[in-house]
């Protein structure tokens, strides 16, 4: 890396490159979006998942457990060969290479996390809660809802990590984005396109909106749960 | 007297194993029942039935005649609440604790804000509102529980041994509350303990309970005068034990419990007796010292219990005596298991019955 | 249990309307649009950008551009994904016609390969024609233990295509000598590519394009070493993807674009394209070269080089892959 790069770099990071903004934005969008998604699913399935017991409970448990580092280069060519146009079962929905394939597969890809984490926090609970609950006249679903939000910190948690995971992955966002200029341009594969293209400058002010993007969430986190703590 | 609650042939089984066993018992509306017996004789499931929060295996619960049945199940909890014997809070200030049973019944918002500050003056929290609830005292978090049962009007208040965890202060104000919201509320309150003195003091009626089975129902005086006869039981309920009294010529009463141990009381008794010591009453020193105290024993300490402010220790002396002590006593007198102590008590702090 | 069916319900009507509602969001922003897999050289160039801004400004229609080799370009087309394909590899090109899925071949550009390398030139292949200079890399590699000296792209694409094509020539087994110590296989686009020969200080195959561009930014210090050969003729292609096998495909804009890539204003733009920053072409015009039919020598190399053969004619684009709807594109 050059000086002037790094130069450009800085330039770019704090001007407001027009380019770089709508890039920014649409990562915000679409990984916001991804971990919205994977929250409405999979929050319902970690309680149904914590709070039942049925047969077969530690196999699904693992099975979403070990889903969570499933490689994202796999994923994404799964989901690549999905929303083939004509040869993937899903290519009549014709939206590989918009930015809404890279939502669906970003949520599919957080599910797991999001439902592991969920479950532990929902676990996590003190078992008395949902019997306290009816106690005090709850219905069953009102007793299943107390625990869930007993369990509200560690499912915030899980959201904002896969958030972190949507926003920081790269496969995905390659197969079935496809870095199209102005259109599926995402800050990790901007990253990527525009080292292609050999502007580094481009490549690490990506870089450096997509750690600042990452960090400033985390601590913000990492604050407010301090801030709780202390209260 | 009218009714409240008609338990019939209730059983409860979990996994092959009988909790409650055929149980007919009959609740009547304004008095205090104590159900009285040592753990795991069924105490805790029956008021999980009678709560509506578990369902008997087989057997029919009614409450003002009406039957509870699956589809009415939900509704019928709003009849009766239970405060368990481990405090469970929710995470949230004091206020939402109390309110959420009342939000659950959709009561407005103002009225809640007027009940909240009622309820706390009468357990001696005013002005907790707005505290975390889980960051209060062990006493001061089940006086929560108790406030939050309290605030929901409901006529059958279900108690699963509300002291039992806490030091004499917070238990005083407990029993203190119990008996006034029975006095001027008319709740009607079944308790759970193996607290001797309170089941002689606050009750009007008795449940004898062992095995899953009520053996006996009656007064206080109708029971522990049955209950001396019959002790063997009743062994495992702290501080209690059976032995033979004989009056002496300073009229003193010895009680020999066995293993050469031998309790000075002041009462006139003789025969077979029980004899309870409330926890409260033992002095605890590491080294013997001269006192009014007609009995001291040596002991080494077995089991440590951690309640928060106070620490509840098991010691043998031959007998097993459980002592309470505060925290910061424990604490000054590096206090550990196998430590050498001694146990001091006035024979007058010996109940025998 | 019922709440959950609501919970359910709730969940899958979010899902389907964030999913629905992103959609439809990108889709207003995007329009009608066209899809072209392409070259990454063309794209690292930076000349498709200037295409999209001056097509767009007549047509209302939406270039998208998808960068990568022509491999995978020709992949994604044969599942009917993409809409146009701008690549530079005759042979693949030949297949993917005769696999009718392509359609309207149009010869849009050409410019040539060049051999570069540190300036050490430590095989000393200045001056060498195309085949002596490989099998002085050869020599080289195979003399000294230690480093890579050369660089392949290694990614199917046309440059990689090119390659294979240049060691075939020169008598070498491409798989054989690509799993040789001194081989580097890079799996990377031009830039990339150019950046590793630069660090390994190795040779490397590249369209003059990049590296002119790379070179002129001052990223590498390779020369080109061999320039302008017959052998290192690189000739680019537009086709559209043929509509009757991939009925999804948008055609009549795929027409539409190649129309102005061989359009006068298009082609003026490739001729025109790098000028002012690098003070030459980086592309070169070849409609109106190919409509003179003139005897020049250029003309014969491409006509040897990209032309399709059928039936001992030689062919732009061999009739039975033409649309007889649109006869003004060979007219």
């Amino acid at each position: 890396m050059s000086i002037s790069s790094g130069l450009i770099a800085i330039f770019l990071f704090f001007s407001i490159d027009p380019r770089i903004i709508e890039i920014t934005l649409r990562s915000l969008f679409v990984s916001g979006s991804a971990a919205l998604i994977a929250a409405l699913w999979g929050v319902p399935i970690a309680t149904i998942i914590a709070m039942k017991n049925f047969h077969g409970k530690f196999f699904i448990k693992t099975i979403f457990n070990s889903l969570i580092g499933i490689p994202t280069v796999a994923l994404g060519f799964l989901l690549f060969l999905a929303f083939s146009r004509e040869s993937g079962p899903l290519g009549f929905l014709r939206l590989l290479y918009t930015p809404t394939a890279v939502i669906i597969g970003e949520a599919i890809l957080i599910t797991p996390i999001i439902v592991s984490w969920a479950i532990s926090a929902i676990e996590a609970v003190d078992p008395e809660i949902a019997n306290l609950a009816k106690t005090l006249g709850a219905s069953e679903s009102q007793a299943s809802f107390a625990v869930l939000k007993e369990a509200l910190e560690g499912i915030f948690l899980a959201g904002i990590a896969s958030f972190n995971r949507a926003i920081g992955e790269l496969g995905i966002a390659q197969f079935v984005g496809g870095f199209i200029y102005g259109q599926t341009e995402l800050l990790t594969t901007g990253i990527w396109i525009e080292l292609q293209l050999n502007n580094i400058g481009a490549s690490i002010a990506l870089m450096m909106i997509l750690l600042t993007t990452v960090f400033t969430i985390n601590l913000a986190l990492n604050t407010i749960k301090r801030m709780r703590g202390r209260e | 007297m009218k009714a409240i609650a008609v338990l019939k042939n209730v059983t409860r089984t979990f996994t092959n194993r009988t909790v409650l066993d055929k149980v007919n018992l009959q609740i009547l509306t304004g008095e205090i029942l104590t159900l009285l017996g040592p753990n795991g004789s069924g105490k805790t499931t029956l008021l999980k039935i009678l709560a509506s929060i578990l369902r008997p295996t087989d057997g029919e619960i009614y409450f003002d005649g009406v039957k509870v049945t699956e589809q009415n199940v939900e509704r019928m909890r709003m009849q009766s609440t239970l405060v368990f014997q481990k405090t469970v809070l929710f995470n949230g200030t004091v206020y939402d604790n109390i309110a959420y049973g009342l939000r659950i019944r959709r009561v407005p918002e103002k009225e809640i804000n007027y009940k909240v500050t009622q309820i706390l003056k009468l357990v001696r929290l005013e002005g907790f509102e707005k505290r975390s609830a889980r960051k209060l005292s062990g006493g001061e978090q089940q006086r929560v529980a108790l406030a939050r049962a309290l605030a929901l009007d409901i006529r059958l208040l279900l108690l699963d041994e509300p002291t039992a965890n806490l030091d004499p202060k917070n238990a005083s104000i407990v029993e203190e509350v119990i008996a006034t919201v029975n006095r001027e509320h008319k709740i009607t309150i079944v308790m759970a303990t193996h607290n001797m003195f309170q089941a002689k003091t606050l009750p009007q009626r008795i449940a004898l309970m062992s095995d899953g089975k009520i053996t006996e129902v009656g007064t206080p005086a109708e029971i522990f005068g049955k209950l001396s006869k019959n002790l063997a039981s009743f062994a495992v309920v702290g501080n209690t034990f059976a032995g033979t009294a004989e009056i002496t010529e300073d009229g003193i009463t010895l009680v020999d419990i066995g293993n050469d141990v031998q309790i000075a009381a002041t009462a006139q008794s003789s025969g077979k007796v029980s004899v309870f010591i409330s926890p409260e009453d033992i002095i605890l020193s590491k080294d013997r010292f001269s006192s009014s105290a007609r009995n001291i024993f040596k002991g080494r300490i077995t089991e440590i219990l951690d309640l928060d402010s106070v620490v509840r220790l098991k010691v043998d002396v031959g007998k097993p005596f459980i002592v309470q002590i505060t925290k910061r006593s424990f604490n000054d007198m590096e206090l550990n298991l196998n430590t050498e102590v001694y146990l001091a008590f006035k024979a007058s702090s010996v109940q025998t019955i | 249990m019922q709440t959950w069916t609501k919970l359910f319900i709730i969940a899958v009507a979010a899902t389907v309307l964030i999913i629905a509602g992103s959609y439809a969001y990108f889709q207003s922003l995007i329009g009608t649009r066209l899809l072209v897999s392409t070259t990454t050289s063309l794209y690292e160039t930076g000349l498709l950008n200037a295409t999209k801004q001056a097509f767009e400004v007549k047509y209302p229609i939406n270039m998208a551009f998808i960068a990568v080799g022509t491999g995978q370009a020709i992949l994604q087309a044969q599942g009917g994904s993409v809409d146009t394909l701008l690549v530079h590899s005759p042979s693949q090109e030949a297949q993917f016609l005769a696999g009718g899925d392509g359609i309207c071949r149009k010869i849009i550009a050409y410019n040539f390969f060049t051999i570069v390398g540190p300036p050490s030139d430590p095989a000393h292949i200045n001056g060498s024609s195309v085949t002596t200079a490989l099998q002085k890399i050869v020599d080289y590699g195979r003399n000294h233990t230690t480093g890579r000296i050369w660089v392949s792209r290694g990614d199917g694409s046309g440059t990689h295509t090119k390659e294979k094509s240049l060691w075939a020539k020169a008598n070498f087994n491409y798989t054989q000598i690509s799993a040789e110590p001194w081989y580097a296989n890079a799996g990377q686009g031009m830039s990339q590519t150019l950046n590793m020969a630069n660090e390994f200080e190795a040779y490397t195959l590249a369209d003059t394009g990049t590296y002119w561009k790379l070179s002129k930014d001052g990223t590498v210090s390779l020369i080109d070493y061999i320039t302008e050969a017959k052998d290192l003729l690189n000739v680019y292609s537009v086709m559209a993807v043929n509509q009757t096998k991939h009925p999804s495909v948008n055609f009549t804009n795929a027409i539409t674009f190649i129309r102005y890539l061989i359009s006068d204003e298009g082609q003026e733009l490739i001729e025109n394209y790098g000028k002012d920053t690098y003070g030459q072409s980086l592309f070169h015009s070849t409609v109106q070269l190919l409509k003179q039919n003139s005897t020049l020598q250029i003309v014969r190399w491409i006509k040897e080089y990209a032309f399709i053969k059928e039936d001992n004619e030689s062919y732009e684009c061999p009739p039975q892959y033409r649309d007889s709807r649109y006869p003004d594109l060979y007219a």
